[in-house]
């Protein structure tokens, strides 16, 4: 009880700097209060556009389709992450030392800053951008069930964290993996969903998201969001698809750890 | 005519220098070629995807739309190659307080600043942009020889239009120091021109055509190679060339203001 008291409030300390820190540098979130309904406002018209008098495509309707990226904009502040671009520089410069050397275990380390880098994230993406979408744009954005959405946020947090590190932990066999970080940003936007919603794609493909740690980024709490789960033409309750996205994470949770002990036994400071 | 000649022979060395660092760093320069590649096939994916499930944009083929966004690929390559790269080398110049390195130079520190980040890197995005515009131009009517003069003018002006946005960009960069954001909100602003103006209300058009004229990147080139918009369409090449007086005024007015306060 007490270990977990002291890492709890370790979390917190490095969470309040990490939130100070770039407190100092807020109009750099704050740009997203631009940029979000900008992107918005041209998938509205695109889609609007495509749907013309059509009921529904692919089972969802333009309702559902102009919520979902609203959505999917909203929920990608509160789980956007750098922490492989992070983990990656301190490989490159050395200064991963210096973190082997703490009491303190990198991830963790990690993981708080990233709480309160997303902290800044909500107060000054999310929560303008929600006034924006529905006081201006009047969508209803209102998640279906609250209590699942949560959830399902917190499990698309841990998850884009997660594969983010061990993204960055590729860094100690490959020093320079801006390459790797790239193309994984790539493929994660297609494939979890940001740019269209995975029911566009091909069935087949649909089937092997199920199997991929994308769709539980992004596509998964966004359609938890609007109350309404259905890939690959299988509709699922919401507890069960937030349940299949724990399991997602979980075993993520464990390919991590057995990356960082390889990482460990392979770091020798280079670059120090 | 010296001056001219001058400034050409420094070019040609900026290109030579971006050559023989592409050949040092071979592996980087193909791995770029083809994250940009794949990177800007996003948007001909969604319109594939878009088309496949039944759906489309009234008044307008797949290969229309493909059209358009092959247009804005190739621009876009072509601004990655010669000119955007302004905008990094402004905000680290500025953010480092070495701009004065350029400026003592005995050329214009814009034209240094932007032959210095010549780059080859987007070659691949290019060529891609070039595939997708070559497959969509064997599944539509062969245009007529005046169709594609004029499509070509109308592109070279969206050129015009991209270099006025990197020069805003660059501009921005001097008072907004450091913020890695800034190219994020023209791009969002450019999601625009990638689609047929027809699907945006009057407003929209007006200022995407007008005001900050994105739509001439990709949809007036090709809107006039389907025949789809007629010769009234020169109209808007005013607004794009005054975009690009503008941006270039700019720039130069905050070269002026610059202090050297970064380092």
């Amino acid at each position: 009880m007490k270990y977990i008291i002291h890492q709890l409030r370790i979390m917190k300390e490095v969470a309040l700097v990490t939130y100070k820190e770039w407190s100092a540098y807020r109009t750099h979130s704050m740009v997203s209060i631009f940029v979000g309904p900008v992107y918005f406002i041209v998938q509205y018209f695109i889609w609007t556009a495509v749907y013309g008098g059509r009921e529904q495509l692919n089972g969802m309707d333009l309702t559902q389709v102009i919520a979902y990226f609203g959505a999917s904009t909203l929920i990608g502040y509160l789980t956007m992450d750098f922490a492989d671009w992070n983990l990656q520089m301190l490989i490159h410069t050395g200064r991963f030392l210096t973190f082997a050397l703490r009491p303190i275990h990198h991830r963790f380390f990690a993981f708080s800053q990233k709480l309160g880098h997303r902290f800044l994230g909500l107060i000054f993406e999310f929560i303008p951008c929600y006034f924006i979408f529905t006081l201006l744009f009047g969508i209803d954005i209102t998640p279906k069930h609250v209590g699942w959405t949560l959830l399902s946020i917190l499990l698309a947090f841990l998850m884009t964290f997660y594969i983010h590190y061990i993204l960055g932990m590729t860094a100690f066999w490959f020093v320079q993996s801006s390459g790797i970080r790239r193309v994984f940003d790539l493929l994660s936007g297609i494939f979890s969903g940001v740019f269209i919603p995975l029911v566009f794609f091909p069935e087949g493909l649909q089937k092997a998201l199920f199997f991929l740690p994308f769709p539980y980024m992004t596509y998964v709490p966004v359609m938890v969001y609007t109350g309404n789960f259905v890939l690959a033409g299988i509709t699922m309750p919401i507890p069960v698809i937030v349940g299949l996205q724990a399991i997602a994470v979980a075993v993520v949770m464990l390919i991590s750890e057995i990356i960082y002990r390889a990482s460990m036994r392979r770091f020798n400071g280079v670059g120090a | 005519m010296k001056r001219i000649k001058r400034y050409l022979l420094i070019y040609r060395e900026c290109i030579r220098v971006a050559f023989a660092s592409a050949t040092t760093y071979r592996l980087n320069f193909f791995l770029n070629c083809i994250i940009m590649l794949l990177g800007d096939i996003v948007f001909p994916l969604i319109t594939v995807l878009i088309y496949n499930s039944g759906a489309g944009f009234e008044g307008w083929s797949v290969y229309e739309v493909l059209l358009i966004q092959s247009i804005f690929t190739m621009s876009t390559a072509l601004a990655d190659m010669t000119f955007n790269g302004i905008l990094w080398a402004t905000m680290f110049a500025v953010r480092e307080g070495n701009l004065e390195m350029a400026l003592i130079l005995p050329v214009d520190t814009m034209f240094i600043l932007m032959a210095r980040t010549f780059s080859i890197d987007a070659v691949g995005l290019f060529i891609g942009g070039f595939t997708i515009f070559t497959v969509s131009c064997i599944n539509l009517p062969a245009p007529g020889i005046f169709m594609w003069l004029k499509a070509g003018a109308l592109f070279i002006t969206g050129l015009c239009v991209m270099m006025g946005i990197a020069l805003f960009m660059a501009a921005t960069s001097f008072k907004w120091v450091g913020n890695s954001r800034i190219p994020e909100i023209f791009e969002s602003i450019k999601g625009f021109g990638k689609y047929p103006n027809n699907i945006f209300p009057k407003t929209v058009c007006i200022i995407t055509s007008y005001l900050f004229p994105v739509a001439m990147i990709g949809y007036y080139p090709a809107a006039v190679l389907l025949g789809k918009e007629g010769s009234a369409s020169f109209i808007v090449l005013i607004p794009c060339l005054l975009f690009l007086a503008a941006g270039i005024l700019m720039y130069r007015y905050m070269v002026r203001l610059y202090q050297g306060v970064g380092g």
